[in-house]
């Protein structure tokens, strides 16, 4: 219903009159409430890749389908959050979250709760009438993932949600979003180019090459979550502390670094 | 949800489809019969009018000896505009004291319309190269103006603490720092001013003048002379397009040089 | 510190004015700028006196203002009614805008004012033909801007639309019009500046009454104090509606900082 299925997409990209390839055959299954990160070197795809199962970009070749269907069009369904928050600046807080129900066809009445409790579990009450330019980066990418869970979409996307924030702020944010998908667990798409971002929120780290971008391996975290009990930490130091997290992320990093060109640092 | 792509094909097939109707439909209205041919000419008559109005004169003199008046006159009061708008906008950007004593006789006057200087222009004038240039300059003055000024006052202040430190005195710091740092909007200004300066001098033309462009379609107008008037339209549209065509080659020029 | 100098510039503000008034009373006074040419505070008040009262150019003031405001609503209304659903047209549809860009570019050059001896030729002296020469000088800034304002909207938005499920009719009224509403007003003033100066112009070459038909007759009658009061009627109606639209753009955009 809601696995994600990637079989043979080629992408390429037609630019005066030049054709690019961006990715070079992906195939890549994503599991029904797996949380899944791709990370790789800039310009390998890896946003392509979300924005196709978004419905945002198409494949040249290849197909992508969410729970079996192929994806023809952007939907609540698939629910996306934005690097650059993408919250509308005339509404309030509370219209945000509260417009993808609207299109939904959710009556008004029905509204209000589901908005509520997602205020609330975002840390946003007191804020429901702010417009988001009076709040900080931090609490507007709050908002944008409130209003991605309220629609309760099958597929969550997240396209480097923290790469506009400064360094604490992510750092909590990674906190709560650890919480967030822990209780309302469901396919999750996530880019980053921070590995230890990807090591600590994903279930799988996707290691892509760079462009023409193409899988070149596939690390399997949630078992080593599991069997190190990282789950017991409470704080996100903690869990970049363990010697496992390190070597996990290390392995990410020595994959990466094999991507870079002679006289890149 | 999209925005449509559209191939060039489409393009040109679409921009084509759309002069077509507009001369299409004009042209049918005029063929029709439907008004009389001095109300409304069909196109073609309209350029035979154009291409008569070279030879013959009208309202005095040839469409060529009208645009010369034209642009004439709107020399004069752009080019006055600009000589006392940019240097007194500067002066005001750095000298605040000015500031405070201009801006508020400025701001009252602004919302007058140019246009309505037209009486004191006739009155203090006649129909000589006055008027109109009375009101060309009070079009083209405050763009001019206000531009110079906000160059100025929004100079980086980097660059005029650096001045400083280097000891430059006042006159060196409006000379040689703001001066050069306000160009760019002292040409966008210009610009703006230009286009303005010219749609004035159509108004003032209308009206307190004997001869130039607007004069031509005024008493065109008089006699029902529709493919005059249009004419007249023409000429006066050819023109702004140049006078913008020009000065922005000339902004891009100087953008270009300073490197943006 | 602040509050200080910005006292201060009051201070100068009201000093500038206040002696710009005693110049001027001087000046005229003393006969150095001659009767004929211009006129003394104590004329322009008599004439502002007479027009209140008693009336000139066959009406009394504020008929004469109706009049003007009553031109620019409806040219300028009308000129807004289709010029911003144009204006949204042409900058979410590609193809609206090349079809319909090529009409634009042959009359965008040709100045309002220009317009005027030709709608004379087709509507007479009337009411009628000051109200198109308005509708055109207000058309051509709402488009535009509204345009530029579609075209402004930033992408992820509206993929964030797409994304919500927004359909057509709601994209545009929650999306597509509040995203472009800053520069759309921006388009209105340029619109609302462009009909006044029309309106004034098209006043000037023939009319009944209106401000412009005042300062028409002031000027034939060789009367320097009411075309005075003409001009500063003009300037104050202007503003009064340029006022008006800021209050309710400001209103309108409850969103907006600056």
């Amino acid at each position: 219903m809601s696995e994600i299925v990637f079989e043979g997409v080629r992408r390429v990209f037609t630019r005066d009159g030049k054709d690019f390839l961006t990715l070079d055959g992906i195939d890549l299954t994503i599991r029904e409430k797996e949380f899944v990160a791709i990370v790789g070197p800039s310009g390998c795809g890896k946003t392509t890749c979300l924005r196709m199962v978004a419905g945002l970009e198409f494949p040249s070749e290849g197909t992508v389908k969410v729970g079996g269907k192929l994806v023809t069009a952007p939907g609540p369904e698939r629910a996306v959050v934005f690097q650059q928050f993408a919250l509308f600046p005339w509404k309030t807080v509370w219209e945000n979250i509260d417009f993808g129900l609207k299109c939904k066809g959710v009556p008004a009445a029905k509204r209000g709760e589901p908005i509520r409790r997602f205020i609330e579990l975002m840390s946003l009450q007191g804020y429901e009438s702010a417009f988001p330019h009076q709040l900080s980066g931090g609490m507007q990418q709050r908002v944008a993932i409130a209003r991605a869970y309220a629609l309760d979409p099958a597929v969550l996307l997240m396209d480097e949600p923290f790469g506009a924030l400064d360094a604490q702020t992510r750092t909590v944010m990674q906190e709560e979003l650890v919480r967030l998908a822990r209780k309302n667990p469901r396919s999750v798409l996530f880019i980053t180019h921070a590995v230890e971002e990807a090591v600590y929120l994903a279930d799988r780290v996707v290691v892509m090459t760079r462009r023409p971008g193409q899988i070149r391996e596939i690390i399997d975290v949630a078992s080593v979550r599991r069997a190190e009990d990282w789950d017991r930490l409470e704080h996100i130091e903690e869990v970049m502390d363990q010697a496992s997290f390190v070597h996990l992320r290390t392995r990410i990093w020595r994959l990466l670094r094999e991507q870079q060109q002679p006289g890149e640092h | 949800m999209n925005r449509d792509a559209l191939t060039a094909k489409e393009f040109w097939l679409l921009s084509t489809l759309g002069f077509a109707t507009l001369f299409g439909v004009w042209s049918a209205v005029a063929l029709s019969g439907f008004v009389p041919s001095q109300f409304l000419p069909t196109p073609w008559g309209v350029v035979e009018r154009m291409v008569e109005l070279t030879a013959k004169p009208f309202a005095g003199y040839t469409i060529q000896q009208h645009l010369v008046s034209s642009v004439g006159r709107y020399l004069l009061g752009f080019g006055l505009a600009a000589a006392i708008g940019v240097p007194l906008g500067l002066l005001m950007g750095w000298f605040r004291w000015l500031d405070d004593v201009v801006s508020p006789l400025f701001e009252a006057v602004r919302f007058i319309a140019p246009i309505a200087w037209v009486p004191f222009a006739a009155l203090w004038f006649g129909t000589g190269i006055g008027g109109p240039t009375l009101i060309i300059f009070m079009g083209a003055f405050p763009p001019a103006l206000i531009n110079a000024y906000r160059g100025a006052k929004f100079v980086e202040p980097r660059f005029i603490e650096a001045a400083q430190t280097l000891g430059a005195s006042n006159w060196r710091i409006i000379v040689e720092v703001l001066l050069p740092a306000s160009v760019p909007s002292i040409v966008a200004g210009l610009r703006i001013s230009a286009g303005l300066g010219w749609q004035s001098l159509v108004g003032a033309e209308l009206i307190v003048a004997s001869s130039g462009i607007g004069y031509l379609m005024v008493k065109g107008q008089a006699s029902i002379s529709t493919s005059t008037v249009m004419a007249g339209m023409i000429a006066i549209g050819s023109v702004g397009i140049i006078i913008d065509v020009l000065l922005r080659r000339m902004e891009a020029t100087i953008n270009r040089r300073r490197g943006r | 510190m602040a509050a200080r100098r910005r006292f201060g510039r009051t201070q100068v503000a009201v000093a500038t004015v206040l002696g710009t008034f005693a110049l001027w009373y001087v000046l005229t006074a003393t006969g150095v700028i001659s009767a004929a040419r211009f006129a003394s505070p104590r004329e322009v008040w008599a004439a502002l006196t007479q027009i209140s009262v008693q009336g000139y150019a066959d009406a009394k003031l504020w008929q004469h203002i109706l009049q003007s405001c009553k031109l620019v609503l409806m040219g300028f209304l009308a000129a807004i009614a289709v010029g911003v659903p144009l204006g949204l047209a042409m900058g979410w549809s590609k193809r609206a805008e090349a079809y319909i860009n090529p009409i634009f570019l042959l009359l965008r050059p040709i100045p309002p004012l220009a317009w005027i001896p030709l709608a004379i030729v087709w509507l007479g002296l009337g009411d009628a033909a000051k109200v198109m020469v308005i509708f055109v000088a207000a058309f051509v800034p709402s488009v535009i801007n509204t345009y530029t304002g579609v075209r402004a909207l930033e992408p992820y938005l509206v993929e964030a639309a797409a994304m919500l499920g927004a359909k057509r009719w709601t994209f545009i009224r929650e999306v597509l019009v509040p995203g472009a509403a800053p520069h759309i007003f921006t388009g209105l003033r340029l619109s609302l500046q462009a009909s006044w100066t029309t309106l004034v112009a098209g006043e000037l070459v023939g009319a009944l009454h209106g401000l412009g038909q005042v300062l028409n007759a002031a000027s034939q009658d060789i009367f320097p104090a009411m075309i005075l009061v003409g001009m500063i009627f003009v300037g104050v109606c202007g503003g009064a509606m340029t006022w008006l639209l800021g209050a309710i753009e400001k209103r309108s955009m409850p969103w907006r900082t600056s």
